[in-house]
């Protein structure tokens, strides 16, 4: 019965509205990891990942299945809760801490699904699936009140000056097969062709509230309202090959390789071309330091960096039944941009087994991300890293399904300049003592500080037959 | 007698006649299989033997879900388990001494060299009827005492057999006999695996110190005034100080990669990398080359059997040197108040190998140590390039290799020379800034070349004579201005220097300098001494003197910059008395001195305090990661008693000490106590007592602190823990008098509040209750943590979590962490910790980008802060 509750629980939680971090609001949220087994286990994988799902990240791993039809079932679920604050001076004047002036909370549900059969040929095993999953995901939601100063004495809310906001929508859907081979339980060989296609729209605005209108009345000026709109359609295909050697009863290790994705991209923003609309310039300065713009990027461009991933699995003798996971990712963030520097990225998880049917799994990773930033025509770019705490548990019930469940804890922190200048603000009839206020576009010399917490919620159901 | 040996006969032949038990222990999956169960039940308890253990018992097949208690009864008459021995002789060793391991390997700071030593000890453990003195003083918690005991019955042609026979040997105390068990065997044992490889993985994202935060974000532009009638006001922006120059808000993780391995416990190599918050990876570098900063080194040991026991060892690469107490050579990076040298606060001494953190003071060469019966000799050469503090000596407007050097300095942050020069750019060229970057860290600035010696020797059991003395050439000077020039060098000219340098400032006035007024110029550094110990009886007593060579005679004993540290330690069975006299001079300054001492070099001058005046902020990262001791001169007394079997002081210390630069004196007292009724239930009670500046009442400087905290300990079963404390802090002091006016003269508008405030002692105190707790969930699985909720009202508290401390000066906030230790395979150990921290900064003024009112500065009470944490730690031995 408690088990119904839980599934009825992780139904209706997944049936929310979605968002993701601003940082990706054009390439999205990548979802290369859908098992909560091994996402419960810092998303370590690439080696013995027993799961449909784990044919994502190795496609090596679809041969470990059992004989006959497997399905798997899933979803992500990502509560993203962005602060955005501004830098706090000391009475001396020094920079002293960062004071919180919007905060969004919201949520996002990606799903999965695969469905494989496996043949067992003497000493040699073959198995195909397909499956459909998100690639990317462009949701993105953020909403901000500009208030005057008036009225804040008395302990209630001043009036709105301007409602701005950022929302995106869909994303990159994947929609594969997926081919394993294995021979003698020795070694395992996989390729995955996918078809990668999708739309998504990006709009943002800001409107000026009717209070901000009557206060501007007779006043030179007008309040005219912001409005821009990014729509791209992405067609492409992404490969993967995967392999995977069990050395022995205890140990596994396996490799995962796909090469760098370049997508088509067609659309408009704000009704033009995107192929003619540039997202950043690359600029070099000339001898009175001025910048040069020599290459630029457009939103029509769109490059996923290639990714290779080494690592093993390890199955000790231990009072509890124990997995132990750990990989490590290299990826050319080089094929995205030059201002980008390869890195690698961790996966640590271990699995105990209590009492020979209940799960424990802990995990960590560690991940690193690149956000692109013009400051004053030069253009350079923030190493955001991520790291993640991970847990998770599952069951198996009615003999043939398994669900597991995995939860994911991230809290990062950057620097980021302001979504919405505070130079559009500048209309003195707006404010209550604007002799004290500095309404400038805050550059780099005071930008943001984001703070990103996710807890992310995954769950599956698998089945054999 | 025939009926008895006719059934004898039947008997037997009726034994030869049973069926063959099956040893589950022992049995192939094809012999499962032959037993009268399924298929997949012979295969599960074939898995069951292989991933989860050897079978104790015959009815932990039950263990097993497919096996129901009605096959166990049907295979109770085929199957026996025998008794399993693992084969592997330090997988069994590591099997023993897990907890031993798993607390070494949670050391750090100076501790975390010294921990791989010991590892190597619990693993491979030597014979303790071939060790020398040192060998065994080097143990953890061996006193000379032990040392002393132990050697004095071998040279009697006694030898120890067991560990009974060890705690039997006259004058052992039970302490060090148990504490020495696991790192010593009894005879030469042959080692049955040759190789072995230790990795360790360790990440962590702990935020910088709040000190360090408040250093890097102090801002670096001081405008000058243009305008009469306007006041220069600082510009408000992030970008004015090194925090928000180079965006240190995304500084995030330190991750360090070490691996060790050894060969016939003779062989030994090792590789550090290390990469700390903000600075390089693999694919980038701060430095040209990486491997200038990696950490490595090969080093060969061995017993030799000629005319006595003698041991040898060379290292190449890194290596740590550590000899007598401290004050001629020690080098780490960390600093340690209150480093006896006996107990918790133990030196290794000799020569070892170190892939610790230490990067500013470690050592890159090569070592020898030759220890025997009665003479011990050290050699160490180390060519390694320092940091160090540049400044615009020649006065050309930049800091360049010409300009002479201030002093080492260890940074919190590294960053690389061309960000350095990039920020100091851009400070300089700003538009009416004051404040032009005139003294400046630079990576790698000094090329420091060291010879170094120590010869020892032992006239008789016990008693050991030393010498030592290390040279350090530079291709660099270091030079100190004269005291006004320096006064301008660090402190930016417009905020008055010479009222903002005090009396305690004279510890800067006091560094070396190579220029020399009597001697003239040299290019290099000399540091020599003597240290000297001997027990009698139950006591031994052990001291060293050191000289810093500026321009008296090197053979005259007082005539230059000396330390002198003297100790005497008495044991008995429950209780032991530890005296320590040191006093060192004011002038002695050895960036290698790691000696006792109650505050680092540099406590309370304008590195500490005037952060925000310093011409560079970043000098202040010469106080906040010192490791020399202060200059100081003082008594210490430190006792352990236990005086009835539920009654034990486990601690107590008393410090009396003057401070030399401005003749400062302070007491300090702290003392623990336990109270235990059952085994079970401990009562502990913690006061500390410290007071600053006790000759002078008035005295802006003085100041009391009294700290008090009981808690409850209950230990449960399986070796579960729950601590509930309480801790109650309070400091008293004079006013603050560059926040209050002169009550004489008060306001008289009134708007302005504090103005009229009396002057008297002002009193913060601040509390704190914690739990903290160890639940076992078996014996490869576990989970620490703790809660802890505190008030601070202006005072500060210290938190020892399991691994790190924290500090919390915020005035209040909560806290939680949990950790979780796994231990994989008996090869493989995992611990992960996570921690929040939610907590109020202090007071703040909004100036720009925020609503200010039409009169009066606007104050925003408390500032909620968040702080998440992730720390992992993986050790692999193979």
């Amino acid at each position: 019965m408690n088990r119904i509750i839980l599934i009825i629980i992780l139904v209706v939680l997944s049936f929310q509205l979605y968002c993701y971090s601003l940082l990706n609001q054009y390439y999205g949220e990548r979802l290369l990891n859908y098992d909560p087994r091994s996402l419960a286990m810092g998303s370590a994988t690439v080696a013995g990942g027993n799961r449909l799902f784990t044919a994502f990240v190795n496609p090596a791993n679809l041969v470990l299945q059992p004989e006959g039809i497997s399905a798997q079932a899933g979803y992500k679920i990502i509560l993203n809760s962005e602060n955005r604050s501004l830098p706090m001076y000391n009475s001396f004047d020094a920079y002293s801490d960062d004071a919180i002036y919007v905060s969004n909370t919201s949520y996002y549900l990606d799903p999965a699904l695969a469905v494989a059969y496996h043949w067992k040929m003497q000493e040699y095993s073959l198995s195909l699936a397909a499956h459909y999953r998100t690639y990317a995901d462009m949701g993105a939601e953020y909403e901000e009140e500009v208030r005057n100063n008036d009225n804040s004495d008395y302990d209630s809310y001043p009036p709105i000056l301007a409602y701005n906001s950022i929302k995106g929508e869909g994303g990159i859907d994947a929609a594969g097969v997926t081919l394993s081979a294995a021979y003698r339980e020795f070694l395992f060989l996989g390729l995955e062709l996918v078809k990668l296609g999708g739309k998504n729209k990006l709009i943002r605005r800001l409107d000026w509230s009717d209070q901000a209108y009557i206060m501007m009345l007779g006043e030179d000026v007008e309040l005219v309202d912001q409005y821009s709109k990014l729509n791209r359609e992405f067609d492409g295909l992404s490969f993967q090959a995967g392999l995977g050697l069990r050395i022995d009863p205890r140990w596994s290790v396996g490799i995962s390789f796909r090469p760098k994705v370049d997508l088509d991209v067609s659309g408009d923003f704000n009704d033009v071309d995107i192929e003619e609309t540039v997202f950043i310039y690359f600029s070099e300065l000339d001898s009175l330091n001025n910048p040069v713009p020599f290459d630029s990027l457009t939103y029509a461009d769109f490059t996923d960096p290639l990714r290779f991933r080494a690592g093993f699995s390890y199955q000790p003798r231990n009072i509890m039944k124990t997995f132990f996971n750990c990989d490590v990712e290299y990826v050319k963030w080089s094929d995205i941009n030059r201002l980008y520097d390869d890195q690698i990225n961790y996966y640590i998880g271990v699995e105990h087994v209590f009492r020979q049917k209940t799960p424990l799994r802990i995990g960590f990773r560690f991940e690193t991300e690149y956000g692109l930033y013009d400051d004053h025509g030069l253009v350079f770019a923030r190493k955001i890293t991520t790291p993640t705490f991970t847990a998770g548990s599952g069951f198996t019930f009615l003999e043939r399904f398994t669900l597991d469940v995995a939860f994911e804890l991230s809290n990062r922190q950057y620097e980021a300049l302001d979504l919405f200048p505070d130079d559009v603000y500048d209309y003195e009839p707006l404010w209550e003592n604007y002799y004290y206020l500095n309404l400038e576009d805050r550059g780099w010399e005071n930008p943001d500080t984001v703070e990103e917490t996710f807890f992310k919620v995954s769950s599956s159901i698998s089945f054999n037959w | 007698m025939r009926r008895l040996i006719i059934l004898l006969l039947i008997f037997l032949t009726a034994l030869t006649n049973l069926p063959a038990l099956l040893d589950l222990n022992t049995a192939s999956l094809e012999e499962i299989k032959s037993l009268p169960i399924s298929e997949s039940q012979a295969r599960d308890i074939y898995l069951y033997r292989y991933y989860i253990k050897f079978f104790e018992s015959i009815y932990e097949l039950r263990q097993i879900p497919s096996i129901d208690q009605k096959t166990l009864n049907l295979l109770k008459p085929l199957i026996i388990v025998s008794h399993y021995q693992d084969e592997d002789e330090i997988a069994q060793r590591r099997d023993e001494i897990y907890y031993l391991i798993e607390r070494l390997g949670s050391n750090e700071g100076f501790q975390e060299g010294i921990s791989d030593v010991w590892e190597d000890y619990l693993i491979t453990p030597r014979n303790i009827n071939k060790l020398t003195y040192f060998e065994i003083l080097n143990l953890p918690n061996v006193s000379p005492v032990d040392a002393a005991a132990i050697l004095s019955r071998l040279a009697y042609g006694d030898s120890i057999a067991n560990y009974r026979d060890l705690r039997n040997s006259p004058g052992i105390s039970y302490y060090g006999a148990s504490n020495m068990r696991y790192y010593v065997n009894y005879e030469n044992e042959p080692l049955i695996r040759k190789f072995s490889i230790n990795y360790q993985l360790k990440y962590s994202d702990a935020p910088y110190d709040p000190d360090a935060v408040d250093m890097f974000s102090e801002s670096m532009i001081r405008l000058v005034q243009v305008d009469e009638d306007v006041d220069p006001a600082t510009p408000t922006a992030k970008r004015q100080s090194y925090w928000g120059y180079f965006n240190m808000e995304d500084h995030k993780e330190t991750v360090a990669n070490k691996i060790r391995m050894n060969y016939l416990n003779n062989w030994k190599a090792g590789l550090l990398f290390n990469s700390s918050k903000g600075e390089r990876t693999i694919f980038k570098s701060n430095v040209e080359n990486w491997w200038d900063d990696a950490k490595y080194y090969l080093g060969y040991e061995r017993d030799i059997n000629f005319q006595g026991r003698n041991h040898l060892k060379i290292y190449l690469g890194n290596y740590r040197a550590t000899f007598g107490e401290g004050l001629i050579m020690e080098n780490t990076d960390y600093y340690s108040p209150r480093k006896t040298g006996f107990g918790f606060n133990k030196r290794i001494i000799g020569i070892t190998e170190d892939l610790s953190r230490t990067r500013e003071f470690s050592l890159k060469g090569f070592a020898l140590d030759w220890k025997r019966d009665n003479f011990n000799a050290a050699f160490f050469a180390s060519f390694d390039k320092k940091d160090a503090v540049v400044y615009d000596s020649n006065d050309n407007g930049i800091i360049d290799e010409d300009d002479d050097l201030l002093c080492y300095i260890n940074l919190t942050h590294r960053f690389a020379n061309r960000e350095l020069e990039e920020i100091e750019d851009y400070i300089n060229s700003y538009e009416n800034n004051l404040n032009q970057v005139k003294i400046a860290p630079r990576l790698d600035a000094v090329q420091e070349n060291i010879l170094g010696a120590h010869l020892e020797y032992h006239p008789f059991v016990g008693t050991h004579l030393g010498i030592t003395g290390y040279e350090a050439v530079y291709d660099r000077d270091f030079v100190v201005p004269q005291e006004g020039e320096l006064r301008h060098l660090l402190i930016t000219e417009d905020e008055d220097a010479a009222e903002k340098w005090k009396i305690s400032d004279n510890e800067i006035e006091s560094l070396y300098s190579t220029r020399s007024s009597v001697v003239g110029d040299r290019d290099f550094r000399r540091v020599y001494g003597f240290d000297w110990g001997t027990v009698w009886n139950n006591t031994s007593f052990q001291g060293e003197y050191a000289e810093l060579e500026v321009d008296g005679d090197i053979l005259k004993i007082a005539d230059d910059p000396h330390a002198f540290l003297l100790t005497a330690y008495t044991q008995f069975e429950n209780l032991y008395l530890l005296s320590l006299y040191r006093d060192y001079d004011l002038d002695f300054d050895n960036p290698y001195a790691r000696g006792f001492s109650e505050s680092e070099r540099f406590d309370d001058t304008v590195f500490e305090r005037l952060t925000y005046a310093l011409n560079n902020t970043l000098l202040t990262d010469i106080y906040l990661n010192a490791a020399q001791p202060s200059a100081e001169r003082g008594i210490y007394f430190e006792t352990r008693y236990r005086f009835h079997e539920m009654f034990t002081i486990t601690r107590a210390y008393l410090d009396i000490w003057e401070r030399k630069s401005d003749a400062r004196k302070g007491i300090r007292f702290e003392s623990r106590f336990e109270f235990r009724p059952i085994h079970q239930v401990r009562f502990r009670f913690r006061y500390k007592y410290q007071l600053k500046r006790y000759q002078d009442d008035l005295d802006r400087n003085r100041s009391q602190t009294d700290e008090f905290e009981p808690a409850f300990v209950f230990y449960l079963s399986n070796f579960d823990r729950l601590q509930l404390g309480y801790v109650y802090t309070r400091v008293k002091q004079p006013p603050y008098l560059s926040i209050l006016s002169d009550p004489a003269e008060p306001d008289p508008t009134g708007e302005e509040l504090g103005m009229d405030m009396a002057q008297a002692n002002t009193l913060s105190n601040g509390d704190m209750i914690y739990v903290d707790f160890t639940h076992n969930f078996n014996d490869n699985f576990k989970i620490l943590g703790s809660f802890s909720i505190w008030k601070t009202h202006g005072a500060s508290l210290w938190d020892f979590e399991d691994v790190e401390l924290d500090f919390y000066q915020s005035d209040r906030g909560f806290k939680y962490w949990f950790n979780l230790h796994t231990r994989i395979a008996n090869n493989i150990f995992l611990s992960l910790k996570y921690k929040f921290k939610r907590f109020m900064t202090r007071e703040y003024e909004f100036r720009i980008f925020n609503e200010i009112p039409s009169a009066g500065p606007y104050y925003y009470e408390r500032v909620q802060r968040e702080e998440t944490s992730i720390r992992l730690q993986l050790d692999c031995k193979f």
